[in-house]
């Protein structure tokens, strides 16, 4: 963590932007007001990024920090929902070189599955920052806004699959998210902590438009021409097949996969307890286990029998009996 | 409830007892919101108060608890009670109500319904003193000698009082004399006296009728002759009123009421003045009437037999004709009957015990449906009726008098019943016998004492035929024959509802708690006419002199001239007005209302027949022809049809099926301007205003029409059938063949808000932007089954990819002029396992399609996924984690879209469409509903057209027949015929609908294979949750709903009109985004859409437009799209609403919870500027406080709408 604490108290008045003063830090990140317009204020919220200690011990963790360099990360909250990799760059540009951003929510899936993991209050921020971290693989799909089906079949071995058009489409990202921004060298990401003399003004990428121009733009993307749709699923199902046959070669076992002679036979092996074999062809559960299952089935069963054979109020002297107790009438009626 | 009462004798379960105590106060408090209406906060005042404490009341079965308490005192066991088993007595009555009734709730129901709707006896002292000092005064009254009725009024109009005379009017050379002596006897008539008095609507009070008798030496014997009983009537009142006016010992209020309007049945209203002293029985909410009548005269009776004439008019004496005048006999005989109708009653009450509460039971359900007084409307015909209701049951328990022998034919046909049934099965069989007996066909005689007075066939001249048990009159004299198919109907109606114990809804509610009267949910067409200017065409001075007023002439012809004209497509016609009200003693004659409702509920088989049929060409000079070209006048004509027939007939020309619909009421129109010279703008209905909601601008449909397009639901269903064909026809392009095309979408199923349009392509440029909009209708195409298919999700979707590819390429090589796109998706990413590719294919005519594959491996790929050990119990799976969760959440994902696209819209399809062909009305209110959420702002966002269309298919379906094997017989007498009735329906049932409840809709009923039943049901729910996704909508669905209730009743009055149900108030959200309207495709549709928006050219008329070529985009909607970005942006800051049809404002609603300051979080979901820390420094200083950064979000919002935005509106504080 970072000691920012301390500067707050002094710099109270300094980023005064709009009609009242906003304190330049809040919880242990800098508030960062950048301008939409003249009486518009938006506010960033910036920290250095530091990797949570006891996430250290999982290897999954420490080869995600790899792609974020401690040091020289700037961990952004609230970015704008339109913000886009080049307005983020465009933004920092002051105070150094901007090697990357990556953005950590997505659409979807992604977002949702954050919230699930995110439920502990006291670590909140490391495990947010974590799960953030986490889901670098999506992010870089978004940050570079490539389906994530090219990569699966990057490796050089296989056939290419030709891909659908993609066109630089903004991506709407849900409200008060986060990113990172990775500079070139350590002195930036200080200087981009260090509460600004004025709020920087936002930069809006004219390039990539909103409103009509992009809806117009989308609707004409997912409706691409027939050859590319058709060279894109052709080549794609080639490589699917392609990695499916390597996946078999690889293997060593062909668990549930029927194997069957030049005659049509298909060989069946026994083993595991539910059938699950190791080999090859399809399996069936060891005659033990079956029988024992149906063993203990059988058991259950006359258990059961056992249990249902006293019959109350079946015979007319137990009803008598009843009713001479008083009972009868109470559990009818009941 | 049987357990609960033992229970609560047996020990001390005291929960039990406590929710009985709770079910008691639920149904009270119904009963009490029914009274509530009718009662003022002062006359119910300690009344209420005694039933509010609930420790005082002891509820639904209250008498039953006090009187066993009385027995328990008898027997000196008064504190043993609570251990001892149930008496005999108490078993039976358990075992009664069980039996007797409907259930043993609703018995319970049924006691706490009737304490509130009777008088509190127990104020009666007051009235008792009133009384008395009445009699005393009445009885010491001083006679006043014969003279000249003139003479007579003008010495009692010196005092204010007028004198009720009826027509003719006395004149100075009329011969007889008025005078007045003492009553030879005051009775106690009526129903306070047999105290069966039951509270009516709007406030009215109870009634004590004080039957006042004329002294015989007042008249002679041929007083009978020309009214002149009625006069000398008239006079007697007018004495008594003077005389109680004058005496300052009765303080109280005189008014003059005529029942019905009729003249000849004036009397004398007497209401206490709120002064608190000791006869002031204002508290009582009651009201005396003084009722003169006439017991021993020389008046012969047997002159006033309905067949004879007793009016001489100047016509009639040139042509020495007797017609006879049935409704002046009656209501002569009507004035000797108060004392034999108190002592039958009397007697009835006596010999069967549950009378008084089956004739409460009776007279609450008739009073709810306005067969009774009251100043809102009510049915014409039903005032005054108090001794019909109770001779009803008094039909029920005693039978039928027998003709007499000479006729021939011996017995009846209606068998009595016991005396001793329960009040509910007494009411029912008095709802059996109104919803069976058709009075039209034969009259009804009750068992009398003494057999008949007149010959049964002496009765012919009336319409309907009630003669009460004392054989004197006939109950139903002037009641309109429509108003009886009027009570018939909802006579079977009530009895479906509680025949069908499968509806959702506690059949009590409907039956005895619920206001029928909305004439907007009741009535298939309601026609509001001004009869100010009415006259009738063939006016009869005997008609009138029959019917006592010209008024009452007038709308009995009217009514029945209505009744002949729509013949069998009117199930019901009911003429309704606020009934008569009291005048002040000044004014002689009674007041009509000006203004009528005519309420019309159809038969739509045959409602909207083109054609009615007069009698054949060869008679062509007979009475029959004669009578059918004056009735109908210039539109009769002799027509040739294709049967080589040439026949009389009356053809009603329409030019759309929209049009169809409104034939009833043209008819009506007609006929009232025919023959009661009623003007077009005197007559109003509200058909056509519903028609403009569903109706592109009239510019628009005149471009339609130049470019010839194909309009309307048949030539979409057309259309769709060709492009299946030519599917079809290409399965020797395809690896598999193709099984089955389905629809799903609502312009496929006659429910689309509007008419599905066409317009091929190269004219589409005639159409403005704002009117380029083309729906994609959805269609499902599934292919045969195949094992090739890779079983791998990823890969599905790809394959979906190459059919669809393929397909489009064939497709557009097959057939000319058709276009194919493959769409990938419907946002920019992907998303690898679900189903997202779509075809959109556009016909040469104009028509969109976007065509879907089904393939059902998906679901079990899917359902791997989401659970991917199912043999093991749900405590033993291991939670899935990182990857994994985010995989299973997408496969939910998928799987939700899955099922909804593929299982459920083409069943909820099929579903749908079998109730647009089983009930016409069906897909009308549909439109309107879904017209009328999309401007509130909800549909499509909040709820889903599926969910308007179950919503509409409840209100239709409701009280059907559960019964599958009489398919067209199973219709629902009460489902609406019209639209309008159907909207209105809607309205009424979301306005009180629990939505926390849930509903079922049984959709099984439809020609369904019953398969399909199980998960049709299962649908319903799921679509509940869409229906409901959140309190606040459905809370804004409700007060929605009775905002727009209010307003349909506003428009009974003509205070608001059909468009300002439609209009969306904006005050109560927090910001509105407004968009620029030129921009919308979908603009036109809009409720009041401005055409200059898409007339007026561009500022430079020679500046060509940037992307003038008009590129076919179906399914393309910005606004929409922008809606969906937003509300994925904001979901968690803010609620946003549109409407989706044309709509150009986004409204939102700020999470209330986001306003106020909270703790700093980096995923807090939402824009936030931190709190000032002026403001913070009293809170706690480790966790920054922020709110919600309102100005930067709308910047925000300004920016993703960028073009399409106008600007954003926050609410002025």
């Amino acid at each position: 963590m970072p000691t920012k604490t301390k500067r707050t108290a002094t710099t109270a008045s300094e980023g005064s932007s709009s009609n009242y003063s906003l304190p330049t830090s809040v919880s242990g990140f800098t508030v960062l007001p950048i301008t939409y317009s003249a009486s518009t204020t938006h506010v960033l919220y910036a920290r250095a990024h530091s990797v949570p200690k006891h996430r250290d011990a999982k290897g999954k963790q420490k080869e995600k920090t790899i792609s974020l360099p401690e040091g020289r990360t700037l961990f952004l909250v609230n970015i704008p929902p339109d913000a886009t990799e080049r307005e983020l760059t465009m933004l920092f540009k002051s105070c150094g070189t901007v090697e990357r951003v990556v953005f950590s929510t997505g659409r979807g899936g992604a977002s949702q599955s954050e919230e699930i993991l995110e439920n502990d209050e006291e670590s909140e921020e490391s495990e947010a920052e974590g799960a953030a971290g986490s889901q670098d693989e999506g992010d870089e799909e978004d940050a570079d806004s490539r389906p994530k089906k090219k990569r699966k079949v990057a490796q050089p071995e296989g056939p290419q699959v030709v891909p659908l058009p993609s066109p630089s489409l903004r991506t709407l990202r849900r409200t008060g998210h986060t990113a990172y921004v990775v500079f070139l060298d350590a002195s930036s990401l200080e200087r981009a902590l260090k509460p600004p003399q004025k709020p920087y003004p936002w930069p809006v990428d004219k390039e990539t438009p909103l409103g009509l121009a992009h809806y117009a733009a989308l609707y004409s993307s997912l409706r691409p021409p027939l050859d590319i749709v058709r060279a894109h699923a052709d080549s794609w199902m080639e490589a699917f097949e392609f990695e499916q046959a390597k996946k078999r070669q690889e293997s060593k076992y062909h668990k549930g996969e029927a194997i069957v002679d030049e005659d049509g036979f298909t060989l069946v092996t026994r083993g595991g307890a539910y059938g699950k074999t190791l080999g090859g062809g399809i399996g069936v559960a060891s005659k033990r286990f079956q029988e024992e299952q149906a063993g203990t089935a059988s058991k259950r069963r006359r258990k059961d029998k056992k249990e249902k054979k006293e019959k109350e109020a079946f015979y007319a002297f137990q009803i008598h009996e009843k009713k001479r107790k008083g009972t009868f009438f109470a559990s009818t009626m009941l | 409830m049987v357990n609960d009462l033992k229970r609560k004798r047996g020990t001390d379960v005291a929960p039990q007892t406590k929710r009985l105590h709770q079910q008691q106060h639920d149904a009270g408090d119904e009963a009490e919101a029914y009274s509530s209406a009718a009662e003022s906060d002062a006359s119910m005042g300690s009344a209420s108060d005694h039933e509010a404490n609930g420790d005082d009341w002891h509820g639904l079965d209250g008498d039953q608890d006090t009187k066993q308490d009385q027995t328990n005192d008898h027997t000196g066991h008064s504190g043993s009670h609570i251990v001892k088993p149930p008496t005999g007595e108490e078993l039976r009555k358990i075992k009664d109500a069980t039996d007797l009734y409907r259930s043993t709730f609703f018995k319970l129901q049924i006691d706490a319904l009737l304490p509130n709707v009777r008088p509190k006896y127990n104020h009666a002292q007051p009235l008792e003193a009133f009384l008395l000092a009445l009699h005393k005064l009445l009885m010491n009254m001083p006679s006043v000698s014969p003279q000249h009725p003139l003479h007579a009024s003008r010495t009692l109009s010196q005092k204010g009082v007028a004198v009720p005379y009826v027509r003719p009017l006395p004149t100075e050379d009329t011969n007889w004399k008025v005078s007045f002596e003492k009553p030879s006897e005051i009775v106690l008539a009526g129903s306070w006296a047999t105290k069966t008095a039951v509270k009516a609507k709007d406030g009215a009070k109870y009634e004590v009728d004080v039957a006042v008798e004329m002294p015989p030496a007042l008249f002679q014997e041929k007083d009978y002759m020309n009214a002149r009983v009625f006069q000398k009537r008239a006079y007697y009142l007018a004495v008594v009123a003077s005389a109680i006016a004058e005496n300052a010992g009765l303080p109280c209020e005189l008014f003059y009421e005529s029942t019905s309007g009729d003249p000849r049945r004036t009397t004398l209203v007497l209401r206490s003045k709120c002064d608190g002293s000791p006869t002031d029985f204002s508290k009582l909410n009651a009201q005396i009437r003084i009722v003169p009548y006439i017991g021993q005269s020389p008046i012969p009776l047997q002159r006033l037999s309905p067949a004879r004439s007793n009016i001489k008019t100047a016509a009639q004496e040139d042509e020495s004709r007797e017609d006879p005048t049935p409704l002046y006999n009656t209501t002569f005989m009507l004035m000797t009957t108060p004392k034999s109708h108190l002592l039958s009653i009397h007697h009835l009450k006596q010999s069967v015990p549950a009378f008084v509460d089956a004739l409460a039971l009776l007279r609450v359900w008739a009073n709810q449906r306005g067969y009774g007084v009251g100043s809102r409307m009510c049915v014409r015909g039903f005032e005054g009726k108090g001794m019909w209701w109770a001779s009803i049951l008094d039909l029920v328990v005693n039978g039928e008098e027998p003709p007499p022998v000479s006729l021939g034919k011996g017995g009846t046909k209606r068998k009595p019943l016991g005396k001793g049934l329960s009040s509910y099965q007494l009411f029912k069989a008095a709802l059996d016998f109104l919803a069976r007996h058709n009075f039209h066909e034969e009259g009804v005689f009750v068992k009398a004492k003494d057999g008949h007075r007149f010959p049964p066939g002496s009765y012919s001249s009336h319409e309907a035929v009630f003669v009460d048990s004392t054989s004197s009159v006939n109950l139903l004299a002037d009641v309109p024959i429509s108003s009886l198919d009027l009570l018939r109907y909802d006579a079977q109606a009530t009895l479906e509802a509680l025949d069908h114990s499968s509806i959702s809804e506690d059949p009590f509610q409907t039956v005895f708690l619920k206001e029928h009267r909305d004439m907007f949910a009741r009535f298939d067409i309601v026609v509001r006419v001004d009869l100010s200017s009415a006259e009738m065409r063939k006016a009869s001075a005997h008609s009138v002199a029959d019917h006592g007023s010209v008024y009452n002439a007038l709308m009995t012809t009217l009514v029945s001239t209505l009744r002949r004209g729509l013949g069998n497509r009117a199930k019901a016609i009911a003429v309704l007005h606020p009934t008569s009200d009291i005048r002040p003693l000044s004014q002689a004659q009674p007041a009509n209302p000006s203004v009528v409702h005519i309420g019309i509920i159809l038969d739509s088989e045959h409602a909207f027949r083109l054609v009615d049929h007069g009698p054949p060409a060869e008679e062509t000079e007979s009475e029959r022809t004669k009578q059918f070209r004056e009735f109908w006048g210039e539109k009769a004509e002799l027509r040739r049809f294709k049967d080589g027939s040439i026949v009389e007939s009356v053809v009603w020309e329409v030019k759309n099926s929209d049009e169809r619909a409104h034939i009833p009421s043209m008819i009506v129109r007609h006929l009232l301007k025919r023959h009661f010279s009623i003007g077009g703008d005197a007559v109003q209905t509200w058909q056509s205003q519903y028609d403009g909601l569903l109706r592109v601008p009239q510019s628009i449909s005149s471009t339609y029409q130049t470019t010839g397009a194909a309009v309307g639901f048949k030539a979409a269903l057309t259309a769709f059938d060709t492009l299946v064909k030519h599917i079809k026809a290409l399965d020797d392009a395809f690896p598999l063949a193709v099984l089955n095309v389905s629809p799903a979408c609502p312009a496929l199923r006659y429910t689309d808000v509007f008419v599905p349009v066409a317009v091929p392509v190269p004219a589409r440029s005639a159409l403005p932007k704002s009117a380029s909009y083309l729906p994609a209708m959805e269609i499902i195409i599934e292919f045969e089954k195949s094992a090739r298919w890779p079983d791998d999700l990823r890969a599905i979707q790809k394959i979906k990819l190459a059919f669809f590819e393929r397909l489009a390429t064939v497709l557009m090589g097959a057939v000319k002029g058709l276009h194919a796109s493959v769409v990938l998706g419907e946002r920019p990413e992907r998303l690898e396992i679900q189903d997202e590719a779509a075809l959109d294919i556009v016909t040469q005519e104009g028509w969109a399609f976007r065509a879907r594959i089904w393939h059902d491996r998906e679901a079990t790929l899917l359902d791997r996924i989401i659970n991917d050990q199912p043999h093991l119990p749900k405590a033993l799976r291991r939670t899935a984690s990182g990857e994994d969760a985010r995989e299973r959440q997408a496969a939910l994902q998928a799987h939700e879209v899955y099922t909804r696209r593929f299982i459920h819209a083409p069943r909820h399809h099929r579903a749908i469409a079998a109730l647009c062909h089983r009930f016409a009305a069906f897909a009308g209110t549909v439109r309107i509903t879904k017209r009328w959420f999309a401007s509130h702002w909800l549909l499509r966002g909040h709820v889903s057209e599926e969910a308007v269309e179950l919503l509409c298919a409840y209100v239709f379906l409701r009280t059907s027949a559960p019964a599958l094997g009489e398919t067209a017989a199973s219709q629902a007498t009460s489902a609406p015929s019209s639209k309008e009735r159907g909207f209105a329906q809607v309205v009424e049932f979301l306005k009180d609908w629990d939505w926390t409840t849930g509903l079922s809709v049984p959709l099984d009923n439809a020609d369904q294979a019953s398969a399909a039943a199980p998960a049709l049901r299962q649908r319903l729910l799921a679509t509940l949750h869409g229906l409901c996704p959140n309190a606040v909508v459905a809370r804004r669905i409700t007060a929605l709903a009775k905002a727009t209730w209010e307003c349909l009743k506003g428009m009974e009055t003509g205070a608001s009109s059909v468009k300002r149900i439609f209009h969306h108030p904006v005050d109560h959200y927090d910001f509105v985004v407004e968009l620029k309207t030129a921009l919308s495709p979908r603009y036109y549709q809009q409720l009041d859409a401005d055409p200059s928006v898409w007339t007026s050219k561009n500022k430079y008329a020679n500046a060509v437009d940037k992307d003038s070529s008009p590129s076919i985009m179906p399914g393309f909607d910005p606004v929409s799209m922008l809606y969906d970005d937003l509300k994925f942006v904001y979901t968690d800051t803010v609620l946003l609403f549109y409407d989706p049809l044309g709509g150009n404002r986004i409204g939102a609603v700020w999470q209330p919870a986001l306003r106020t300051p909270r703790p700093f979080r980096v995923l807090g979901g939402f824009s936030s500027t931190p709190v000032p820390k002026i403001e913070a420094k009293a809170k706690e200083k480790e966790k920054g406080l922020v709110i919600v950064n309102e100005r930067a979000i709308f910047a925000e919002i300004q920016r993703i709408g960028s073009t399409l935005t106008e600007r954003v509106v926050p609410r002025s504080a």
